[in-house]
């Protein structure tokens, strides 16, 4: 709460200081020619509303869902969209989400063009239609007011399933698309205001798991309508004249605001690269480059990637856009409420059509959410670190994970899901402070939660031997990045089949500002499987079986460091070492502390001063 | 529950006195046997809590004139324990405390479900939460209970004598026990809980499957541990304020407030030391209910405005929200609490500009130092107290009856900092200001109602707090509420709650069954006996008689599938397969209310139990309010005040509170001056005072 205080005590001074910020954004409201005059006070009302609005669905989806990815793991988003459709209101949900949301209501709208009409509600999935992995199924509920189209309610969510042949959908082994999923084209599942059972059943009966679908299915309509009911309300009390100012005149203020962050910015053209690892497919190493260009208030942010392959990791157009914008967030480091205003002054080029970054039909993509698209990410924020080197933080743990489908003997029903708890990995550091612990992936940034392992043990037949943080997992840096985490399973009773996924298992998550680690095996992620007392270490996806009695663990990386490590104080890596965060070895190779005793952990200080500085001599 | 009139017998003692100790005052309120209601208030001291007790017993003996001692031996007491249990848990200031958990999962209040809040953020500044206890002292104990109650690996006890080695080194304080599935099968815990007696007798020791037995391994260990380490607290406090109130002759025990909105006495204090951090509001809904009961509400919403926060609570049909498993200041907690939506927006909020442009007020606030710039002790920044000043509300010669001066030029100038960057006048600023916190706070209060599935058109709203009085009107206006009720103690109302509350116990069990067969009927119907024979006798060891015992019951239940619970009252009926209907329907009633829909052909699920008994203690007579002076008679005078957005002023009347009497109409706008809190009625409402000691404020047809 004092932080809160303090922060915003900050902005207040800045905002009354006479010392004029380089980049003050214009604060004065126009005033549109034709348009009603906007007061700032009722602008400020309208803007609480529409995040209330936002609150009251996602509460809504969190509370009635049926899928665990669903509701133990919050992997849904809701969104707001003007009749355009702009988004006017990004939640605070699944960043991955967010940005695709964005040319998906646009590809929905040009999809029925004036055929929308009240009482509708479309369903999506598909990633040629602006999706991103066809698992999140896309709600839209057009608002009508006095017979006009106003807004848009949306929400989306990753379900337990999509049908295909791979429970939980991520087909490591598929080639097309066809071999991952059920598309679904934008359609209406209900027609003005009837629903159309016929179509649901349909989308139903090929899937895995009908009643958590049913349910999520549910879930979703009803936030689309707690959102409606809210809107309606606020034009019947505002009026529509009064609220579409204000709604244009918040988009313009973010457009403002985002210019003038981009204008404090040199111009110039930079260049990130980063390294997307072979996690299977025998294509080897690919590299993804990000060039920014910065022209006064203008960014163009260029995408370029190899051509798409015949494996899970190919990212649609719609998902790149969520790419790009979190990297270029994790630069900006703008506060809330988002908009897409934010990204008028922001134009992109993801590449000629077929690459790995604006796939095409048929390219398999399921894995895309987090590969390639963290590794985008990372693209874009290494090519703005080189444009304001003290403002980036570095990059987090990517996602490895597993999925897990059986027979549950105990209800007598199949099982299936995403374990959100295999992805969990380390935050960045920042220039300001050590990475959290175990709030990964890059692509969630802190938003996923992994669930309760009551809750998990309850809902599935497993038993969760081990749910932790890992020794020297964090990146090395003046400022550690945060710890990845190991959980492990056992089935129950009866034969499991998991699904892994993912990278991030040989390249540990990029640092800034000079940070770097020696001991690199224990950054990455990894898998390793237990029978009968053997381990074996596995780093690329495979699909296997695992019987009661054997186990797995999915390890995550730590994210990445800030600084050089030589500099981080030798008590902080003394508490670290204490609490197991780091070991003995670790404090020495990767910080040049040398520990003279492992009980008291008293440190050589003259062997510590005299490893530093050869490092730092080197 | 709380209906005095049914059961009018007189207090057992001349005195009632309920002492809240808030961040800046600590109340006092004291209730006689003749239904006379005093409020006092004194000075909070945080570091010796007993040191504001002494002072405000001093003005009670000065006003009473009789001795602290002969005051306190004819009273009965009520304290709550905020300030210390809050207190220590933002400073980090708590007993240090080992933690003895299953092995593998030593981290699971670290990894914390692996999220941050309030969903993602940018924010490089943005800090993970303080660890109450470091990854040292959290010991994994080889033992394992699986999800059907029975043991995959039995416990290693030289385990847990090992982790109490190591907390005898470290001198540790309080320790924590929470194994995973403890809550079907506790005897891992028990067994490790009397080694951990046997070995460190004088550690505070919790065992989380007692202290909190509901399913979701991380709530309770994190509970289980957040207990432990304000238990050596509380226990302090609770010894001193014992022992403080036994020396100047006090014949029965001190009752603590709760955070789940009832009393509790000491030992159960310092047993349950989690039950206090947010016991402070949490007695406004009983407080609520009280100074409603006159008018035959029994749908409140209570919003109390103090100088930097703002607290709502809800209670319906008697019954009020509370709120299990959140966040309280970024650990979860498990145990019931009152729900208390609490903002930052008090009357020293400011106003500010944010980066991209837009007014907002708030959560920061002037505080008490420097304070709202009209106070004239350094602030310049623009508040909600500053605002109020310069729209006529306040008095410009200042509050308490002039002790607190005023400066209008000074909240002007303030009130420039954002008129000129935003092109306004100071006036429409002001309004401004006014209008932003109060929607902030309309928002907040949606929080208690819609999203809880009320409709707050429904309800009556109560003012508590200093600062309420001034934004109430303008509040139920923006909720469609046409009725609010104003008591003249409305700054001291939560101590007032104190007094009028009963004691007060939870009792849990979990009890995942799915409700289609006779046998999870019979184990419900079993689990209810069994939790509620362990509250009659701790009720009994407190002096209470079965006729004084009142037992609610509730189940947490879902659709299957889904993992988030809807909690459903239910009457004391033993279930089964004829009772079972009512039971299911009114499930599938209350998912409707909250998210819109049911889906009555599904399966539906319990999964916790909860009973909670009530020890039910005498009220004190409510008070009664003579004839006063004629309407003309109470006018102090008139003044500009300001209640449009254009900042157009017009002339209103300012009524002395202390003059008007029972019966008393009052038509707005105008202003009514209590000594400790200032009354706008905007207009087109009216105001009427009753005998109870109450303002009734209803919208004009």
């Amino acid at each position: 709460m004092s932080r809160t205080t303090a922060k915003s005590k900050a902005r207040i001074k800045a905002t009354s200081s006479k010392r004029a910020p380089a980049h003050k954004p214009d604060r004065t409201v126009k005033k549109a020619p034709g348009r009603v005059k906007v007061d700032p006070i009722t602008l400020s009302v309208v803007r609480g509303v529409l995040e209330t609005t936002q609150r009251e669905m996602t509460l809504t989806l969190e509370k009635t869902a049926r899928s665990s990815v669903f509701n133990l793991a919050h992997d849904y988003s809701t969104a707001l969209f003007n009749a355009k459709p702009e988004m006017i209101l990004q939640g605070q949900d699944i960043p991955i989400h967010l940005g695709s949301l964005i040319p998906a209501a646009k590809a929905i709208v040009r999809f029925f063009g004036d055929d929308i009409r009240e009482g509708d509600l479309i369903l999506h999935n598909d990633p040629a239609y602006g999706g991103s992995h066809a698992i999140d199924l896309c709600m839209y509920k057009p608002v009508f007011y006095k017979g006009t189209l106003k807004y848009w309610t949306v929400c989306k969510g990753h379900l337990t399933d999509i049908g295909g042949p791979v429970p939980a959908g991520y087909n490591p082994n598929a080639t097309e698309i066809y071999g991952e999923c059920l598309r679904i084209p934008p359609v209406k599942i209900w027609d003005r205001g009837k629903p159309r059972h016929d179509v649901i059943n349909m989308i139903l009966t090929n899937m895995r798991a009908r009643r958590d679908q049913e349910g999520d299915l549910n879930a979703l309509i009803g936030a689309c309508q707690v959102g409606e009911r809210n809107l309606i309300a606020m034009l019947d009390k505002y009026g529509v004249p009064t609220i579409d100012a204000c709604v244009d005149e918040l988009l313009a203020m973010a457009d403002r605001h985002m210019r003038s962050l981009i204008k404090s910015v040199p111009d110039g053209t930079y260049v990130g690269t980063a390294i997307l690892e072979d996690a299977g497919h025998g294509f080897g190493d690919f590299e993804i480059t990000a060039t920014v260009t910065i022209k006064q208030d203008n960014c163009h942010i260029a995408i370029k990637s190899p051509p798409q392959i015949p494996y899970f990791i190919n990212s649609y157009e719609g998902n790149s856009h969520s790419g790009v914008y979190l990297g270029l967030m994790m630069f900006a480091q703008l506060p809330p409420p988002y908009n897409e205003g934010l990204y008028r002054c922001v134009s992109l080029d993801f590449g000629p059509k077929g690459t790995l970054c604006n796939a095409s039909e048929p390219a398999p993509h399921m894995n895309c959410t987090t590969t390639p698209m963290e590794t985008l990410t990372d693209a874009v924020r290494l090519a703005f670190e080189k444009a304001m080197p003290s403002k980036v933080a570095a990059s987090w743990g990517h996602a490895n994970g597993l999925n897990i489908a059986g027979w549950d003997s105990r209800n007598d029903e199949e099982y299936v899901t995403m374990v959100l708890a295999t992805i969990i990995s380390g935050a960045g550091a920042t220039p300001q402070q050590d990475g959290w612990h175990a709030c990964g992936p890059e692509c969630c940034f802190g938003a996923l939660t992994s669930g309760d392992i009551e809750l998990l043990e309850y809902s599935y037949p497993i038993i969760i031997h081990r749910y932790s943080l890992m020794t020297d997992s964090g990146g090395a840096g003046k400022f550690r990045g945060g710890s990845g985490t190991a959980w492990e399973v056992e089935p129950l009773d009866k034969e499991m089949t998991f699904i892994t996924f993912g990278e991030g298992r040989r390249i540990p998550a990029v640092g800034a500002a000079g940070a770097k680690s020696e001991m690199i095996e224990s950054k990455v992620g990894r898998l390793e499987l237990n029978r009968h007392g053997q381990v074996q270490i596995i780093k690329t996806n495979v699909i296997d079986k695992l019987q009661p009695g054997e186990s797995v663990t999915n390890m995550n990386p730590g994210g990445g460091g800030y600084g050089d490590p030589r500099e981080r104080p030798v008590d902080k890596v003394v508490w670290d070492v204490k609490n197991g965060l780091v070991s003995i070895k670790g404090a020495k190779e990767d910080y040049g502390v040398v520990i003279k005793d492992v009980l008291s952990l008293e440190v050589d200080k003259a062997a510590t001063a005299r490893l530093r500085a050869a490092v730092a001599a080197q | 529950m709380i209906n005095a009139s049914k059961r009018e017998t007189s207090m057992r003692s001349k005195y009632r006195l309920g002492i809240d100790a808030g961040g800046t005052f600590t109340d006092f309120v004291l209730a006689d046997q003749k239904g006379n209601v005093r409020l006092f208030k004194a000075l909070s001291t945080p570091t010796d809590p007993t040191k504001a007790i002494e002072n405000g017993l001093k003005l009670i003996s000065e006003e009473l004139n009789e001795s602290p001692a002969s005051v306190i031996s004819n009273c009965d007491l009520c304290i709550n324990g905020t300030t210390v249990g809050l207190n220590a848990l933002i400073q980090h200031k708590g007993g240090k405390t080992g933690l003895i958990c299953t092995a593998g999962h030593e981290d699971s209040i670290e990894i914390r479900l692996g999220h941050k809040e309030d969903g993602y953020r940018y924010d490089p500044e943005y800090p993970s939460a303080v660890m109450l206890v470091p990854r040292y002292l959290r010991r994994g104990i080889r033992e394992r209970v699986i999800s059907d109650g029975s043991v995959k690996t039995p416990m290693h006890e030289e385990d847990v004598r090992e982790a109490c080695r190591l907390f005898q080194a470290e001198k540790i304080e309080a320790v924590a026990i929470s194994f995973v599935w403890s809550v079907l099968n506790p005897q891992h815990e028990r067994r490790a809980a009397e080694i951990v007696r046997e070995m460190l007798p004088h550690v505070a020791l919790t065992v989380g499957g007692e202290l909190y037995p509901q399913i979701r391994e991380y709530t309770r260990t994190s509970t289980a541990i957040t207990n432990a380490y304000l238990g050596p607290i509380l226990k302090r406090y609770v010894t001193a304020v014992d022992a403080y109130f036994r020396a100047l002759g006090a014949k029965h025990p001190v009752r603590y407030f709760q955070s789940n909105g009832g009393l509790a006495i000491g030992q159960a204090m310092t047993d349950r030391s989690v039950y206090a951090i947010n016991s402070g509001p949490a007695s406004a809904p009983q407080a609520g209910l009280y100074v409603c009961a006159p008018f035959k509400q029994k749908n409140v919403i209570t919003v109390d405005m103090g100088g930097t926060s703002f607290d709502i609570t809800l209670t319906k049909d008697s019954l009020t929200n509370v709120n299990k498993n959140i966040d309280f200041l970024r650990y979860r907690i498990g145990v019931p609490m009152i729900q208390v939506e609490t903002l930052g927006a008090g009357g020293g909020s400011i106003g500010w500009i944010d980066t991209m442009g837009i007014l907002q007020v708030g959560p920061q606030s002037a505080g008490s130092d420097p304070g709202p710039a009209c106070y004239g002790q350094g602030g310049t920044e623009p508040t909600v107290s500053d605002a109020n000043l310069v729209l006529g509300y306040l008095n410009p010669d200042g509050l308490l009856g002039g002790r607190l001066p005023l400066d209008l030029e000074k909240a002007r100038k303030a009130m420039r900092r954002i008129a000129d960057p935003l092109g306004i006048s100071v006036e429409r600023a002001a309004y401004g200001i006014y209008t932003i916190v109060n929607n902030n706070m309309v928002n907040g209060i949606r929080r208690v109602s819609v999203e809880r599935g009320y409709d707050p058109r429904d309800f009556v709203l109560v003012g508590a707090g200093g600062a309420t009085a001034a934004h109430i009107t303008s509040l139920a206006r923006e909720m469609g509420i046409t009725t609010v009720i104003l008591p003249k103690l409305a700054s001291g109302l939560c101590a007032f709650g104190q007094i009028i509350s009963d004691v007060k116990y939870n009792y849990m069990a979990t009890a995942p069954l799915r409700l289609d067969h006779d046998k999870a009927y019979r184990r419900i119907t079993t689990l209810f006996h069994e939790i509620e024979a362990e509250g009659i006798k701790h009720l009994k060891a407190d002096g209470f008689k079965p006729t004084d015992m009142v037992i609610k019951r509730s189940l947490d239940m879902r659709y299957v599938g889904q993992v988030h619970e809807c909690t459903v009252e239910i009457g004391n009926f033993d279930i089964s397969e004829k009772t079972i209907v009512k039971v299911i329907d009114a499930f599938h009633k209350r998912h409707e209310e909250l998210y819109t829909y049911s889906e009555r052909h599904n399966a539906v699920e319990v999964v916790n139990i909860e009973s909670t008994l009530y020890g039910r203690v005498v009220k004190p007579k409510s008070p009664k309010l003579g004839k006063g002076a004629t309407l003309s008679k109470a006018i102090k005078g008139h003044r500009k005040a300001i209640f449009r957005a254009s900042g157009k002023s017009e002339r209103v009347p300012v009524y002395d509170g202390s003059q008007l009497g029972a019966g008393a109409a009052i038509k707005g706008p105008a202003i009514i001056e209590e000594v400790t809190t200032t009354i706008v009625i905007e207009p087109g409402w009216a105001a009427k005072l009753d005998a109870s000691g109450s303002y009734v404020i209803t919208m004009r047809k």
